[in-house]
């Protein structure tokens, strides 16, 4: 279990990383590394060359410009899970990267490699769709923003170029109205999730549903955008138990899961079933409530 | 390794002493194989087969010797003209296919992750690169991945010579089950099912060898279980002898049953230590440990049992099929099959008991052993069967068990396959168990719950486990029974040297306090080593939960007898019949005289004209140490007691299922356990906690996957599930001590509550369900697992 050679450099700058990652053929950007390291020592990933943007510091820090939010893309987990202005302007951000792994996982691993590691049972990825979110990303060309639903293209594929790096993730702001709540199954505490479901909702000032947004991990191909699912919702100014499970009858129908080890196909479904009808309770009632979720 | 303040002297509780070794591994300071460092070491990486069934045509190994930083690269059939083979010495099992094996593959692969070639090179990086430069042509034949499947007539055969599958076949007619059938009121037909998984140490795994060309000795450190049985394969597979061939195994993160086995790479690295004339090392990377060592449980169960309307088993037959995987595997991997069939009949009075064994080789890797043996899946047989044919009757599980149940006066009681039961009061522990675990009001609770239509159940089984198991003409070309040396040095402090191997259950700890209570000494005057054939002639290893009682019981009969020759020097000194002398808190005493037990010890080596007349000096002896109550070779009617004594335990679970999720909450878990007198009840306790997690394990969360042309799925620990500390149930324990009439009284723990839990388990989910009607006849309860059951049931 070790890696096949390959050449490493630690860039400073934007510019520096683009120029080596246009410079050689297969390099890759080395960011938490939780991902690519044990891949890399299964040599399933065979990099001639690794950009560490570790020290990059423009890619860190996460800032709130009208009504969108930016992260960089070297945000830790662990930073999204515990910074108190993440948890009070995107606490949906925080709750979902909270969800990731162990901690020391998370205090290595980064938004934007979780996102360009597109691992279809990934929570974050799954949030940005969720949340109608893009990316931004660099190459020696300009830079350019891709809508999350342009972006992921299958299983740990994204629609980024080889020698795109992805600088920051931008999401609207969290605003009054707003709820939203990511529910996974794990087998064990700090695992992959076997599926999750983010139910994002606005309501309006008398409590109606005025958007829903569904997105899920571990239910296809890539995260799956299941909106469609809860359009039903909209103009309902209250969530019934039967509302909510209609919920989870219409997302595990929308859902297109392969099985593996962790579960058959029609088990994943089952659970979108029951992750859907909790989070679609738990988005309702933050939504419901000043403050939100 | 970092410096650590020094150890604390390990306090005492009320129930025993905190482990001696472990200041020493838990800060890191534990020598384990990858700690093992020499000048000039080489690296070994192993090909491993990517195909579950093929031919070998041919190797090519140039590309590899053409990297630099390689030494050598190396196949089969290269080393298989120079080198022995592995063979299981198991000719007096007539329906034993035999056969020889090489240290890497030669002609066929016949499973994924199977050894093809190794390179030798100065780094496991350029080691690991220089595999890929290897080509190997092979032809893909048809793979065998289902047991069943492996059965059928037209099933490829993994042995052409054969003619089908079937590595081992026992028929097991115990009794008259033909009369017993035509005396029952009803016959329960079942299938149960237990799932591949594996006992997963921390350190897999693996061997540094090293040999002295002008001494002609071979040094190996291997991280086995075994370390004096693995010196007698060496010498077999190098052609050395055994008194050339030191094996040391040094500290280890857990075996559990897995490092019984020795996996054909030991044997190689000893090998190529010999061909490259530098120190070579081999560790087993993880997707190496969960491909290619030892897997263990699959079975499946074809059952009918026949009962009277009072509940009372009459006869049983059971067609009992072993997925071995590939049978090339050293000790033989059919084993726990062969002792699932002698404990069916468990703690019940059941004489006509008739079973049929086919272990079955498949295109996947070896089975063997791992923590239970193959008593679970007995245990998990019966006491399921009781539980299924109570629900017929409608008599209750407790009550079913109390009329199945050996009576208490037959002691000892032999079992239809020959077991010689010396165990305590079953009634009594039974009732223990219900009063421990309140089950009266657990009953009531679950009934509560049911009216609020949430799936409570509660479930018990009970388990007698063979101990110490003392096979001789059955272990092939290996003696099973214990030694132990003991050592008074001139000043008075003690060593001891067990041939048993601690893989961190405390040995350190309680040899050393079972030594010194026979010398009169502290336990700090007492040093204890194992795992080193340079020091003793011989051992047996740790495994079947024998240690304490074959290890325990050597150290104590080699401190007596050292202790008999110092009390009749003290004698000597004091002019006193030595019956009259008495030996406590380091002193020999006679009245009021005392002589300290460092002078006789001195007297012993140093003054030695104050021994009596014609006495040798020195206070040393090495002891051999057997039960002699075991038999040797089944009798004419197939009847064998293999074990020194019998251990004994129950368990009651109260679980709580979720029907979307298939999640199954444990609540409660109440385990009565005899193992005989206790040593020390905070180790004692830790085996039994550390069983429960992985009788948790193997229940919820692991399963190991092949697919349908025998390509492994669960290849890191990612895909195969442990339980991690998330996932912790804590055992209510309650302690019966019955001291069996072997020197010290032990019976033996350790795998005790892995054989028992999962049968509770597998009964509260079952129990759970009662309400959807859904019998619980699989081991596996993962909540995909059970998901299935519960579709599969609302669907037809
Ligand atoms: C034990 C364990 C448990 C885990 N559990 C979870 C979990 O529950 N949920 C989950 O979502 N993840 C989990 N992970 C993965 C973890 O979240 C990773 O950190 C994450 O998926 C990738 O982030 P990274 O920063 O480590 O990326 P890296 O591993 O460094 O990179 C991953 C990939 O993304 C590329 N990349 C990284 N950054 C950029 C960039 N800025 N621009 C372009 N390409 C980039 C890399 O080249 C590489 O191909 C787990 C990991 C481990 C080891």
């Amino acid at each position: 279990m070790k890696p096949a050679r390959f050449e490493y450099v630690a860039v400073e700058s934007v510019a520096e990383a683009t120029e080596a990652l246009a410079d050689s053929e297969d390099a890759r950007v080395l960011a938490g590394g939780q991902s690519l390291v044990p891949l890399m020592n299964l040599r399933l990933a065979r990099p001639s060359l690794l950009v560490d943007v570790n020290g990059v510091g423009a890619l860190s820090g996460f800032e709130a410009r009208n009504g969108t939010l930016r992260f960089g893309a070297m945000c830790r987990h662990r930073f999204l899970e515990t910074d108190p202005a993440v948890r009070r302007q995107a606490p949906i951000v925080a709750e979902t990267a909270g969800l990731i792994g162990h901690v020391g996982i998370r205090n290595r691993g980064t938004l934007g490699g979780s996102i360009a590691h597109a691992d279809p049972v990934a929570e974050l990825p799954a949030l940005l769709v969720a949340l109608g979110g893009n990316v931004v990303a660099s190459s020696t060309t300009g830079e350019r923003r891709v809508p999350a639903a342009e972006l992921f293209a299958g299983p740990f594929m994204t629609s980024l170029e080889p020698a795109e790096l992805l600088t920051a993730v931008e999401i609207p702001a969290h605003g009054e109205g707003d709820g939203g709540a990511f529910s996974e199954f794990v087998l064990r505490h700090g695992d992959f999730a076997t599926a999750g479901v983010a139910v994002i909702l606005h309501r309006d000032g008398d409590g109606a549903c005025e958007s829903v947004r569904v997105a899920g991990c571990g239910l296809g191909p890539t995260p799956m955008d299941l909106s469609a699912a809860g359009e039903f919702l909209l103009g309902e100014s209250a969530l019934t138990d039967g509302g909510a499970d209609e919920l989870g009858r219409r997302v595990a129908a929308a859902s297109d899961p392969t099985g593996d080890v962790h579960g058959s196909g029609e088990y994943r479904r089952e659970l979108a079933a029951v992750l859907a009808a909790d989070a679609v309770r738990r988005a309702w009632g933050r939504a419901g409530s000043t403050g939100g979720g | 390794m970092t410096a650590v303040a020094p150890p604390v002297a390990p306090p005492e509780t009320t129930t025993g002493t905190f482990r001696r070794e472990d200041t020493r591994l838990l800060c890191g300071e534990g020598e384990y194989l990858g700690d093992v460092q020499r000048p000039d070491l080489k690296h070994i990486a192993i090909l491993r087969s990517p195909l579950a069934h093929a031919r070998i045509r041919e190797i090519d190994v140039s590309g590899a010797l053409t990297l630099p930083g390689v030494i050598g690269a190396f196949t089969g059939a290269e080393l298989a003209a120079e080198v022995g083979t592995f063979n299981h010495h198991l000719e007096a099992i007539p329906t034993l296919r035999q056969l020889n094996w090489s240290v890497l593959a030669v002609d066929k692969v016949r499973f994924v992750g199977e050894a093809v070639a190794a390179v030798v090179a100065d780094s496991r990086y350029i080691a690991e690169d220089a595999l890929e430069l290897i080509e190997v042509d092979y032809e893909e034949l048809p793979a065998v991945s289902d047991v069943e499947a492996g059965l059928e007539a037209d099933a490829p055969q993994l042995y052409e010579d054969w003619g089908d599958n079937v590595f081992l076949y026992i028929p097991g007619p115990h009794g008259d089950t033909e009369t017993a059938f035509a005396n029952a009121d009803g016959v329960l037909q079942e299938k149960f099912t237990h799932h591949r998984i594996i006992g997963l140490p921390l350190d897999g795994h693996g061997a540094l060898g090293e040999f002295d060309a002008a001494t002609g000795r071979l040094v190996l450190h291997a991280s086995t279980q075994i370390p004096h049985f693995l010196r007698t394969v060496l010498a077999e597979i190098t052609g050395l002898s055994e008194a050339k061939i030191r094996v040391v195994a040094p500290d280890m993160g857990g075996g559990f049953g897995n490092k019984v086995h020795m996996v054909r790479e030991e044997a190689l690295v000893a090998v190529l230590a010999m061909r490259v004339r530098h120190p070579v090392v081999w560790k087993q990377d993880r997707t190496e440990s969960l491909t290619a060592s030892v897997h263990s449980r699959q079975q499946v169960h074809n059952v009918e049992a026949a009962y009277r309307n009072d509940g009372r088993i009459l006869g049983l037959r059971a067609e009992i099929i072993a997925d071995v995987g590939s049978p090339e595997l050293y000790v033989l991997g059919a084993g726990p099959a062969i002792v699932t069939t002698a404990i069916v009949p468990n703690c019940y009075d059941l004489q006509d008991y008739a079973f049929e064994l086919r272990c079955v080789a498949t295109n996947k890797a070896p089975m063997g052993a791992y923590r239970g043996y193959g008593q679970g899946q007995a245990v998990f047989l019966i006491e399921r069967v009781l539980d299924l044919v109570g629900e017929k009757l409608g008599i209750d599980p407790v009550e079913m068990r109390r009329i199945n149940m050996i009576p208490d006066e037959q002691r000892p009681y032999v079992t239809a396959t020959g077991a010689v039961l010396d165990c305590g009061s079953f009634h009594d522990q039974l009732s223990d168990l219900l009063e421990g675990a309140d089950y009266a009001a657990a009953c009531r609770r679950r009934d509560e719950a049911r009216t609020e239509g949430r799936l409570v159940g509660v479930g018990i089984a009970q388990m007698v486990e063979a101990t110490a198991p003392n096979i001789h003409g059955l272990a092939g070309q290996f003696g099973v029974y214990e030694m132990a040396m003991l050592a008074v040095q001139p000043d008075g402090k003690v060593n001891v040297v067990v041939g048993t191997k601690s893989q961190g259950q405390g040995h350190e700890t309680i040899f050393a306090k079972a030594a010194a209570d026979e010398l009169g000494i502290s336990p700090d005057d007492v040093t204890v080593s194992d795992g080193d054939t340079g020091v003793l002639p011989y051992g047996s290893g740790t495994w079947g939960s024998r240690s304490v009682v074959m290890g325990g019981g050597a150290v104590i009969k080699a401190a007596r007898q050292v202790r008999d020759k110092m009390v009749a020097i003290a004698a000597g000194l004091l002019d006193a019949p030595a019956d009259q002398i008495t030996v406590s808190d380091g002193f020999f005493r006679l009245g009021e005289a005392a002589i300290p037990f460092a002078q006789i010890a001195s007297a012993a080596y140093l003054h030695t004209f104050l021994l009596p007349p014609g006495m040798d000096p020195g206070l040393s002896v090495i002891v051999g140490y057997d039960s002699f109550n075991t038999s040797p070779f089944p009798d004419e009617r197939g009847k064998m007691n293999v074990a020194a004594t019998y251990a004994t335990a129950a368990a009651a679970a109260v679980v709580e299922v979720d029907p979307a999720t298939g999640v199954v909450s444990v609540g409660d878990l109440t385990i009565v356990h005899d193992c005989g007198t206790v040593m020390n009840q905070v180790i004692l306790d830790g085996q039994i906690h550390g069983a429960v997690m992985q009788a948790i394990g193997q229940t919820f969360l692991e399963e190991l996957h092949y697919d349908e042309n025998g390509q492994p799925l669960t290849t890191t620990l990612l895909d195969y599930a442990i339980p991690t500390f998330g996932d912790i149930v804590e055992p209510r324990i309650i302690h019966r001590e019955t001291p069996s009439d072997l020197i010290g009284g032990y019976r033996g723990a350790g795998e005790g509550a892995l054989i028992v839990v999962p049968a509770a388990l597998a009964a509260a989910v079952h129990d759970a369900l009662v309400p959807l009607g859904v019998p619980i006849t699989q081991a596996n309860l993962s909540p995909p697992r059970l998901r299935d059951l519960l579709r599969e049931h609302s669907a037809g």
